[in-house]
């Protein structure tokens, strides 16, 4: 595919050939190499175990002056990330710089998982729930990781 | 490799969360619909025109070929104009150049602009217009 950029290529290449540990990326449509779609394994010690979580990503026309576009496409109970799967995590705003690569986004991403940020919610109720009754988050985070991201096996 | 469906939505909503044009709004009907199919959208009448003031209902749905393909556009609210099926409030493409003439650019705001447009058409002008606030 001409037109690509060089790095764009390299860093997919190497998404692929050597992913991030718990994360599977792949380019589903041959004809958008700019498009990527990311399973993503909840974190250990977290209430989102367990889970496999699907994300699409796309790099914009200006990447990597611009950040990638991504949100998750399983539903999460996160207070960072809304009912339509958008996160709201520095890096992929304001703190972009075009040092990061879609590997710093996805353990970013990973990380927020782990570590909700509920002073800068996007979701007020869930951030609310987060601070004031955590044992009470973590069990609905848990339920929805079950429900969505478990992939029950055939029996 | 053009920005996939998803994303695209996703930078119409933003806008329109923003505030869009003072002329228009929209929004997704259900904010839960990751599929983000069916949006509501308002346009404020032309000025200088029997449409000034009036405020128009429209539904708007983006299927899954958006935006390679134009959404299709209902108008809710009554109105009396050459590109609005007077039965159904359908917006008819045929009869709508920014639709009829799709770029995959078109925003669904873009539409809704034009659509202030044709009110003030000189084939539009002068159509006798039904009670306000009333609906297909």
């Amino acid at each position: 595919m001409s037109g690509l950029p060089k790095r764009i290529i390299k860093e997919t290449k190497n998404l692929i050939l050597d992913p991030v540990p718990g994360m599977k990326t792949d380019i589903p449509d041959e004809d958008n190499l700019r498009y990527l779609s990311v399973e993503m394994e909840g974190p250990g010690n977290s209430p989102y175990q367990g889970g496999v979580f699907n994300l699409e990503l796309y790099l914009p026309e200006d990447y990597p002056m611009e950040p990638p576009k991504i949100r998750f496409l399983t539903p999460v109970y996160h207070p960072n990330i809304d009912k339509l799967g958008r996160i709201c995590l520095d890096v992929l705003k304001d703190h972009w710089s075009p040092a990061f690569q879609i590997r710093t986004v996805l353990l970013s991403i990973q990380q927020l998982l782990d570590t909700p940020n509920p002073d800068d919610p996007l979701l007020s109720d869930v951030a609310e729930l987060c601070k004031s009754n955590n044992a009470e988050y973590c069990k609905i985070a848990k339920e929805w990781t079950l429900k969505y991201a478990v992939t029950k096996k055939e029996v | 490799m053009a920005i996939p469906r998803s994303f695209r939505l996703l930078e119409e909503l933003e806008k329109g969360e923003k505030g869009g044009s003072q002329a228009c709004s929209y929004g997704l009907s259900n904010g839960d619909d990751v599929s983000m199919t069916n949006w509501n959208g308002t346009i404020l009448g032309a000025p200088n025109s029997v449409h000034a003031n009036r405020i128009y209902s429209v539904e708007i749905i983006c299927g899954p070929k958006y935006p390679d393909e134009p959404p299709l556009i209902k108008f809710v609210s009554k109105i009396n104009l050459q590109c609005v099926d007077q039965k159904t409030g359908d917006v008819i493409v045929d009869k709508f150049t920014i639709m009829n003439n799709w770029k995959r650019s078109t925003t669904i705001e873009d539409c809704l602009m034009e659509l202030r447009k044709e009110m003030i058409t000189p084939a539009n002008k002068t159509l006798a217009q039904p009670n306000e606030g009333s609906i297909f």
